[in-house]
């Protein structure tokens, strides 16, 4: 293969090299440009999304320590407000899902929702639960806790009384912070020798980082932004709209969640002005499409203007009227047509989920 | 006229060619789909897939499940019985009708080499392949050393086809004055060594491929029918598949092509290949004196008349097949009404996005359907873009919604296209309840016009 390879390419340059080499005047190769847009992602976007998520948890731990200490209103309250940021942090990692955390299934423990309560309920009166296990995977994260700080009794009052009184309440919640902190910690760990396997894997092959990466990013924006957040809850994929199954439910702050989902989104898509999709949509675009990279931030400002417009709490926003969740899904499927259909034309990226013969 | 046919047909031209041809081609099959199984390709086509697209008058054609692994292994024996030439003509008909069948079973698989491999198969049914240099000359001790020179030239003639017709295919304003796709394809390879990183980024570069393609496609015919081009023809067809390989994964097909191409040698090279594989296999050779073979000269063919006739026929769909595409109103790229069967290979570059709304036809409620329930991501993609799918698939989501128990249900596509780079454009009237629409040969009129102009054939 390699033989025949070196022949061909032999004989190819044989008829082509010989003639003008002026048009060579780049003076970034392909190789190039892909290595800095996967440095710019490595260091300016994983590995400090991480960082700043593990802080977070850092933090929230210590307020779960310090409320499963003494189960205060005072100290409830900042385990809550604890969980809000480091959740936010996280709506700027989940598009991640490669190297360590696909691995390890870290997105599955971090943020499956709707948590199943039943089984929480269940693995409190255990004590024993295994959460590395699968099964257990609807029970933990963040949608776990939003349900333990805010969903566990109608009122406040009767949440604290729970605490004060079950210290298997007390644990479960210690324990599911744990493994997220944990669980966390790996994956920074591990991004600091996969680094380097990340930001060399400039070809373009299936398992590449850049593909995988971009192929990451679209699944993301089609599923965990999408599908999950409006999608599903406005009713999309079923008969009835589920305002049970919007993002943080009970402590409902899933427009706020989705609006710093929208902007690390774009920021990815935008790269910081550092290299970034958009540059390479931009060098590759045909001249009909020459503006797409202008109509896909258009497009997610047309998001973000309809997400605004939407009810602060999107369990109430389904619950009253589903139809205006449905329009924002609207605009962005619209999105996904643009990154979906109009982007990888462009970018010609070798899919993973594929093979198969051409023609 | 009917003394010069008839003096043409009955020109004789040495068996050896077809032998060959026959042993190189079972070669390849074989090859090919232990290729397939190998890759896992059969379970992710045909026995995973809950859902199979079919050929228009072909849904009669039924998976097979887990048998489709028998099917490959009938498949497979017929082409080592080819090779060998033992019960050729059985052997040929068997691996006609078990590849046909294979390909039958799912639509959204189409490559134009697999519709090669079963018009060729076809056609070599009706030829003496095995007249020598065959077991079957074994069995009946007889030995032919000439055949009608036209068996020949009927396979020359279908490769001339394919070149041809796939040249005039790139006679259209994106590929000669865009550069369209190769322009957006060849950037891409840009981790092929040396080339991947100059050559393949220069515009230019994407001219001259697309205007050489055009010219190689079309030309090569001719390059290989005079004795004098041939030699250079040939180089180029190799030099031509092994860059095509290289730059696209387009599996077997340039490998068919090169050794196709030795049919148009003249039959001293052949003696020389045959006299190479006796080399390799001594066996043969020993055996040989064993069985004295009667040495015949010329192949006597059963049937003549109702063997030409029908080639003739052949031949005559084979040219006018591809332009059927003329009896349609629409844009022959973006609509692919009558595309296909056509030799329009490596032609667009497409993606497509279409989900499917079902709406109950009283209450005015609806949902939206997740395809990846239902298809394979292949799947999922060819059915994007291609009208004829979507349809197909809208009419089994019904069933299977209805088998859920939804009634009155009216099923819209909300579909989006991209034609070579070109901005995404809506493909289907989303008005239109696809429920109402039957698959036919007439014009699809709920598809919605393209929004530009691609000038050409």
């Amino acid at each position: 293969m390699l033989k025949r390879n070196f022949l061909i390419v032999c004989a190819l340059l044989m008829t082509m090299g010989c003639s003008d080499n002026q048009t060579n005047n780049d003076t970034n190769s392909v190789w190039e440009q892909k290595g800095d847009m996967l440095l710019n992602w490595a260091d300016n976007f994983i590995i400090p999304g991480y960082a700043n998520l593990n802080s977070d948890l850092d933090a929230l731990s210590v307020s779960i320590s310090n409320f499963s200490n003494d189960p205060s209103n005072a100290n409830l309250y900042q385990v809550r407000e604890k969980w809000f940021s480091a959740y936010k942090s996280w709506q700027k990692v989940e598009m991640f899902n490669i190297g360590p955390a696909e691995l390890t299934y870290y997105n599955s423990k971090m943020n499956i929702f709707p948590t199943n309560t039943n089984l929480i309920e269940m693995y409190i009166e255990d004590g024993n639960a295994d959460l590395s296990l699968s099964l257990s995977y609807a029970a933990q994260g963040f949608p776990a806790l939003d349900f333990m700080l805010f969903g566990l009794e109608s009122s406040d009052e009767a949440i604290l009384y729970t605490y004060q009184n079950s210290s298997k309440h007390r644990s479960y919640l210690t324990k599911l912070i744990e493994a997220m902190v944990s669980n966390t910690q790996y994956i920074n760990t591990e991004w600091v020798n996969y680094r380097s396997d990340f930001i060399a894997s400039t070809e373009n092959t299936a398992t590449s980082s850049v593909n995988k990466m971009t192929n990451d990013f679209i699944y993301y924006y089609e599923k965990g932004f999408r599908a999950n957040k409006f999608g599903i809850p406005a009713g999309r994929f079923s008969n009835t709209p589920f305002p049970s199954k919007v993002e943080a439910v009970y402590s409902g702050y899933s427009k706020e969640l989705s609006l710093e989902a929208l902007e690390s989104i774009a920021d990815f898509f935008n790269g910081n002005n550092l290299p970034s999709l958009k540059d390479f949509v931009d060098n590759n675009a045909v001249d009909t499409n020459a503006n797409l990279t202008d109509l896909i931030n258009a497009q997610f400002s047309s998001i973000e203007a309809s997400i605004t417009g939407l009810n602060d709490n999107f369990r109430t926003q389904v619950s009253i009227n589903s139809s205006q969740m449905m329009d924002t899904y609207d605009v962005i499927q619209h999105g996904t047509i643009l990154l979906k259909i109009d982007m990888l034309s462009v970018l010609q990226i070798a899919t993973d989920y594929m093979d198969a013969d051409g023609d | 006229m009917r003394v010069l046919l008839q003096k043409y047909l009955n020109q004789k031209s040495e068996s050896v060619t077809l032998a060959v041809f026959r042993i190189c081609f079972g070669i390849m099959m074989l090859y090919g789909l232990l290729r397939f199984w190998y890759k896992g390709w059969i379970e992710t086509t045909y026995i995973d897939s809950k859902f199979h697209f079919k050929y228009y008058g072909f849904s009669w054609v039924k998976s097979l499940g887990d048998y489709t692994y028998v099917l490959f292994v009938i498949c497979i024996i017929s082409t080592i019985l080819i090779t060998i030439g033992y019960k050729y003509r059985a052997a040929m008909i068997v691996f006609f009708l078990s590849f046909t069948y294979i390909e039958l079973i799912e639509k959204t698989i189409y490559l134009n080499h697999y519709y090669f491999v079963s018009i060729l198969s076809f056609l070599m049914v009706f030829l003496p392949a095995n007249a020598t240099f065959s077991l079957d000359n074994v069995h009946s001790k007889s030995n032919y050393t000439n055949i009608p020179k036209w068996t020949i030239d009927s396979l020359k003639l279908l490769l001339c086809i394919v070149y041809f017709y796939a040249g005039l295919a790139k006679l259209n304003s994106d590929w000669l004055f865009s550069a369209l796709p190769l322009k957006i394809w060849l950037p891409s390879k840009y981790d092929i060594p040396v080339i991947g990183e100059t050559v393949l980024q220069y515009n230019w570069v994407h001219y001259a491929m697309s205007w050489g393609g055009m010219l190689y496609d079309l030309s090569i015919p001719f390059l290989l029918f005079f004795r004098k081009t041939r030699l250079i023809g040939f180089l180029l067809v190799v030099f031509f598949h092994l860059f095509t390989a290289v730059l696209f994964p387009i599996g077997m097909f340039p490998y068919i092509m090169i050794v196709s191409a030795l049919v148009f040698f003249d039959s001293t090279t052949h003696h020389k290949i045959i006299a190479k594989i006796k080399q390799l296999i001594p066996p043969i050779q020993s055996k040989k004196h064993l069985n004295p073979m009667l040495a015949i000269d010329l192949f006597p063919y059963k049937k003549k008349k109702l063997t030409l006739i029908l080639i003739t026929a052949f031949f005559t769909v084979q040219l006018l097949l591809p332009f059927r595409y003329l009896l349609y109103p629409s844009e022959l790229f973006w609509s692919e009404e009558g595309y296909r069967f056509s030799w329009r290979v490596m032609l667009v570059e497409k993606i497509g996005n279409t989900s499917f709304k079902i709406q109950n036809k009283k209450t005015g409620s609806f949902f939206y359907v997740n395809n990846s329930e239902f298809l394979s991501p292949l799947q999922e993609k060819q059915m994007s873009f291609q009208a004829d799918m979507i349809l197909e698939y809208a009419h089994y989501l019904e069933k299977h919604f209805q088998q859920q128990g939804h009634k009155d249900i009216a099923i819209f596509a909300e579909s989006y296209v991209s034609l070579n780079g070109r901005p995404s454009q809506m493909f289907i009237d989303p008005k239109i309840n696809l429920l109402d629409q039957k698959e036919s040969f007439k014009p699809k009129t709920w598809i919605i016009p393209f929004n530009d102009d691609i000038k050409g054939l």
